[in-house]
């Protein structure tokens, strides 16, 4: 796909006030266009044998000219090119479909490929799935099948129409009479519902967290032998719930049988031979020419049906092209300009006043005012009670968000000067949370070097411990992760490591509770980990302070503030907040 | 499907019966009015509005009655989607009860709910949306089958043959549609997944500069496996309607050839046949809509098929708090790999037993199995001597008390949320287990949100544990590792083992060293078997596995960073 589809993918030049199915459905909106004509017009096509039909009876009862067999010729080759016609609005379509769907992927992964990493909670991730997966799937039913039914529906109704007054304009008027009726009876049944719709709305609500708590609560119910009051309370809404929708329906119903009675082929049957026998006792018109109107007007019944069921199903899709816009106008990281970006001098890092928060004003900031350096080739810790913005700041570091106050700096230049991949040249992570990709355990070490050899890979690979295990595998180094390499969370731990080994970045951010997160590799994560952190500028994220005690600078974080730094025996005689969590935390 | 759709109305059926024969009767009134067409037809093609007129009123009539009838068969509609609404939710709530507790995983539990909600609304708007104008679009045609046998036996002949051939048409269209649509999904699906994937591995991808490159390949695979299917997917959408033009198209020349005898006849026979192509073109275009139908209620029968936990016929009493484990195997699924095999174990009333072994060993299993998560496959589970089979849940909920990884909690105070454990317990009570868990700095009286969403992980679960903690059952079972990451939990399980340790029997995942140390037995689990098995003291000797678990976990616990050292 070109680059220029994929630029129009993202929707931008329809005004921000156009509604967002036609901003989604933009790029393809001339397929769509074409598909609905084609099957406009094929189902014109194979309305004309019902003409066939009225002009043969004509030509049979001796009323016109011409022979019986060039017309029925004419009606079925008619018939079979609607239906060709047809088929190929389908065609269109689904082409048409198919290309939106990858420009809208392609789109969106270029699109988040840009965004704060910050933004990748596992909110978002759920965000992102629901986008991708259901809403996807919703435009696709849109954009494959929408388009075509309402060109056939509308192609049938037009022509029917179109050809009935162009016969005789006043069996025309008469026999289209049910038609507004529908619509009144329709409108009619609307406003009588509206009425209950708001105790339904709230009633549909209720049901969705009755059932929730239900089910979720069985297993505790089961282990507690608790008599079920959350099934007691589902049963309560699910009866409620009936009974609304019963209230709801009850004048509905009496209205949309009534509109559906009066288009119902057998009633407009019955009207065009009522009026055109009339008609036909007045002397207006031939008995003959009521045969095309009792032909041609009762079809006209299921195409409008279908056009009313397939605009209901529109709102649905509304909804879904909202969030696949929202996916694909996710707030992106400015990016340094060419001729902003530059070079850092050596590796260290220095946090100059920084601050962050969720905009809540001074009482909920999450971390204030953070004055630091980290030194080249120092191990810094930062310790703090859970919530004092630990995490946070070492995301910072890593870019996953911007500060909004102060800056931080690599090697004299502030981050957002640091083109995107020279910055993680520099600064590597091993974090709790391990992402391997759907690739071979080679592809993954090197993720960061693809040129790598495989004597570089395999020597990362065996400081991380981990080259022995993936020996093991039944295709080694080529096995498939999530395939046939299924590893379990600590050695995806090790996994990580050798990745970050192998990239070799002068600077690391490492959280210590990695090693704790799988006992029966511990000990190898750890050894890994020590070996790894020689010579680099290790920042720590700590949770046990006896791991910690022999680095170089360790910072107390309380509240978003760093409330003391220094080394482990000065912090300690110092008698704060340091010495309290080392009291609390020495086993007893 | 039809089957599933009685046994969800359960004694509601006889509506759906009610409903269906109604909607046949309306199909049967209105070709039967339709039929009326020919003789006014003919009257008036002969010239004689008067002779037509009678025939006129009795249509017109006919008009009436259908009308009326339509009204009741949209009433009857409506009952039978109350009923599902109600009846079905209802008969779905009271099977998932008896389903056994290992059933519910997250996916389950969403897929139930979504089914329970939306799927039931679906199922019922299925009368009014679906079977009425399918049934409707069914019958008519086979009543004009028969007028038309009546006026041209030829023409009628051609009909009749039709339809069985329709049918099959209709059914290899399904098969197709099925297959593109199976097709279609499976790669669509793969697609949706690489692109999650590309969001939740994303720092990865952009620190290590992977960038768009993997997806970009994946969605281009994607797209080239759909350009594939197009052509199939888009005759399948256009099959059904092509073969019942095919049949108007031979009814019309039919009609043509056969114009020079009777021709008024003809005539008449000749808008029959479009009276009798019309619903079935519109029942052709169902077929999209069937498929959904279908799917839905796929989905239901599902549910029921999952088998709930057989429950005694006479139960019998547990005799002390002991635990015993003869021969079990346990697979979780059919064709999966055996997670127990052969287990044998003895835990007598009021000891302690440590669990160790590395993931995937089946610790976790056996401690559910202990628990009737499931049923075992073979061999059998007994606690104070009497199979868990052989006790209702009841019993076997009041022997046991358990501290996993779920701690689902529901909407209310944090002290409603204890009270669980012991309905009827006293505030002095209650108060004790929040504070033994450690959770009474909190308030008892604060509200925990919808699943506990106000409160943090950690403080979740040591609500769990003071639920746990006030039963006061003869038996615990811990799952320790759980709390690996949460230091201030670790300590109060530790504490809460140190307490209960000789009054309840006690079964432990264990991870801390503490804890194995106070163990009366250890049993060690690998590959599904029990690789060792007895005292500290005595595995200990034995410089086994079990000596080496002691090793790593004193080398984890020892573990520093320090700047500009060597390999530990």
């Amino acid at each position: 796909m070109s680059a220029h589809d994929t630029a129009a993918a993202v929707p931008s030049s329809p005004s921000a006030s156009s509604g967002p199915l036609r901003r989604i459905l933009h790029p393809v909106r001339g397929r769509l266009a074409c598909a609905a004509v084609l099957a406009a017009v094929g189902s014109m096509l194979a309305l004309v044998p019902l003409a066939g039909i009225a002009h043969v009876a004509r030509i049979a009862l001796g009323q016109g000219g011409g022979s019986v067999g060039p017309v029925v010729a004419a009606s079925v080759a008619c018939l079979f090119a609607g239906m060709a016609l047809v088929l190929a609005g389908e065609l269109v379509a689904h082409l048409a479909d198919n290309r939106l769907t990858h420009g809208l992927r392609v789109a969106a992964a270029r699109r988040l490929a840009q965004a704060p990493l910050g933004w990748f909670t596992s909110r978002a991730s759920g965000e992102v799935k629901q986008a991708m997966q259901d809403d996807i799937a919703t435009l696709h039913g849109l954009t494959a099948h929408f388009y075509t039914a309402v060109g056939r529906a509308v192609g049938a109704v037009g022509v029917s129409v179109v050809y009935l007054f162009a016969l005789d304009w006043r069996l025309a008027i008469a026999a289209l009479l049910p038609f507004p009726g529908f619509f009144v009876f329709l409108r009619r049944a609307m406003q009588a519902s509206g009425a209950g719709m708001q105790a339904f709305a709230e009633r549909l609500g209720r049901i969705n967290s009755a059932t929730v708590e239900f089910v979720g609560g069985i297993p505790v119910v089961k282990a507690f032998g608790a008599a079920g009051t959350a099934h007691g309370g589902y049963r309560e809404v699910v009866d409620g719930f009936a009974e609304a929708f019963a209230d709801f329906t009850r004048p509905l119903v009496v209205s949309m049988a009534h509109a559906h009675a009066m288009i119902a082929p057998v009633t407009v049957l019955g009207v065009v031979l009522a009026f055109g026998a009339a008609f036909v006792g007045l002397g207006w018109m031939a008995p003959v020419d009521v045969l095309p109107f009792a032909l041609v007007a009762p079809g006209i019944c299921a195409p409008l049906l279908l056009l009313h069921t397939l605009l209901h199903d529109l709102q649905g899709a509304t909804g879904a092209a909202q969030r696949v816009l929202a996916l694909l106008e996710t707030p992106v990281l400015a990016q340094p300009a060419p001729d902003q970006q530059q070079a850092p001098v050596g590796h260290a890092v220095r946090f100059e006043n920084v601050g962050y928060g969720y905009g809540y004003g001074e009482a909920h900031r999450v971390l204030s005012d953070i004055r630091f350096t980290l030194e080249p080739g120092t191990v810094t810790a930062i310790v703090g009670p859970s919530g004092a913005g630990k995490s946070t700041l070492a995301r910072l570091l890593l870019r996953f968000f911007d500060p909004e106050e102060g800056r931080i700096t690599l090697g004299g230049v502030d981050l957002r000067h640091i083109e995107a991949s020279q910055l993680y040249r520099r600064i590597g992570f091993v974090l709790q949370e391990v992402r391997l990709v759907h690739a071979s355990v080679r592809d993954n070490i090197a993720l960061g070097r693809p040129s790598a050899s495989q004597q570089a890979i395999e020597d990362a690979a065996r400081a991380a411990n981990i080259h022995a295990r993936i020996l093991a595998l039944p295709r080694g180094y080529d096995s498939v992760v999530g395939e046939d390499a299924q590893f379990s969370g600590g050695e995806r731990q090790r996994v990580s490591i050798a990745r970050a080994v192998l990239l070799d970045p002068p600077v690391m951010v490492l959280d210590e509770a990695t090693a704790s997160a799988d006992a029966g590799n511990e000990a190898a994560i750890q050894d890994a980990l020590s070996r790894f952190a020689q010579g680099r500028t290790l920042l720590v994220i700590a949770h046990r302070l006896d791991t910690v005690a022999q680095a170089d600078r360790i910072l107390v974080l309380d509240g978003g503030v760093v409330v003391a730094q220094g080394r482990h025996a000065e912090l300690l005689a110092r008698g704060g907040r340091y010495a309290r969590l080392w009291a609390e935390g020495q086993p007893c | 499907m039809l089957k599933t759709f009685l046994q969800l109305l359960g004694e509601d059926a006889r509506l759906l019966r009610r409903y269906a024969w109604m909607a046949v009767a309306y199909g049967v009134l209105c070709g039967l009015t339709i039929a009326a067409l020919v003789p006014v037809l003919t009257h008036l093609l002969a010239g004689s509005v008067r002779a037509a007129a009678p025939w006129l009123a009795a249509l017109l009539a006919g008009v009436a009655v259908c009308w009326g009838w339509r009204r009741r068969v949209e009433q009857a509609g409506v009952r039978v989607g109350v009923a599902v609404l109600q009846g079905g939710r209802h008969r779905l709530g009271a099977h998932v009860a008896r389903l056994p507790a290992g059933w519910f995983t997250p996916q389950n539990t969403a897929r139930i709910g979504h089914i329970v909600t939306q799927g039931m609304m679906a199922v019922a708007q299925l009368p009014a949306h679906v079977f009425t104008p399918v049934i409707g679009g069914v019958v008519t045609p086979l009543v004009i089958v028969a007028a038309l046998f009546a006026l041209n036996a030829r023409l009628g002949l051609i009909a009749l043959v039709a339809l069985p051939l329709l049918a099959g048409v209709f059914a290899l269209t399904a098969r197709l549609a099925r297959r593109a649509d199976a097709a279609f999904h499976g790669s669509f699906a793969e697609a949706s997944q690489r692109m999650v994937e590309f969001a939740q591995a994303q720092p990865v991808l952009r620190a290590f500069g992977g960038g768009t490159r993997f997806l970009e390949q994946a969605v281009t695979q994607q797209r080239q496996a759909g350009l594939r299917l197009i052509v199939l997917s888009a005759l399948s959408a256009v099959l059904n309607a092509w073969a019942v033009q095919a049949v108007f198209a031979v009814l019309l020349l039919a009609g043509a050839l056969w114009l020079d005898g009777e021709v008024v006849g003809t005539i008449a026979a000749l808008l029959l046949v479009v009276r009798f192509i019309d619903p079935l073109l519109e029942v052709a275009g169902y077929g999209e809509v069937l498929r959904g139908a279908r799917g839905q209620l796929d989905a239901v029968r599902a549910i029921f098929a999952v088998e709930p936990l057989p429950q005694p016929a006479v139960p019998q009493t547990p005799a002390d708090a002991s635990i015993e484990l003869r021969g079990v195997h346990f697979r979780y699924e059919p064709g999966a790999p055996e997670v127990l095999r052969g287990v044998r174990l003895r835990i007598a009333s009021g000891s302690m037993a440590a669990l160790i072994g590395e993931s995937g060993s089946g610790k976790t299993t056996l401690v559910r199995l202990i628990a009737r998560f499931f049923d075992v496959d073979a061999g059998s589970v007994c606690i104070g001597g009497v199979d868990v089979r052989q006790m209702t849940d009841a019993q076997r909920a009041a022997q046991i008390s358990q501290i996993f990884q779920d701690s689902t909690l529901f909407a209310g105070s944090i002290a409603d949320n204890i009270r669980i454990g012991k309905p009827g317990a006293s505030d002095a009570e209650v108060m004790e287990a929040a504070r033994q868990a450690g959770v009474e700095g909190i308030g008892l009286d604060t509200p925990v949100g919808e699943g506990g969403a106000r409160l943090s992980g950690g403080e979740r679960q040591r609500i769990a544990i003071a639920r746990a903690l006030i039963k006061d059952a003869p038996i615990l079972l811990v799952d320790e590792a759980t709390a690996a990451l949460d230091a201030e939990n670790q300590a109060v399980i530790a504490a809460t083992l140190a307490r209960l340790r000789g009054r309840c029997t006690l079964v432990v995942i264990a991870h801390q060293l503490s804890t194995v140390a106070m163990a009366d037995q250890i049993v060690v689990l690998e590959g599904g078997q029990i690789a060792e098995q007895g005292t500290p003291a005595q595995l200990r000797a034995r410089q086994g596995r079990y000596a080496r678990f002691l090793a790593q976990r004193e080398a984890a616990k020892g573990w520093r960073i320090a700047p500009g050292e060597g390999p530990r």
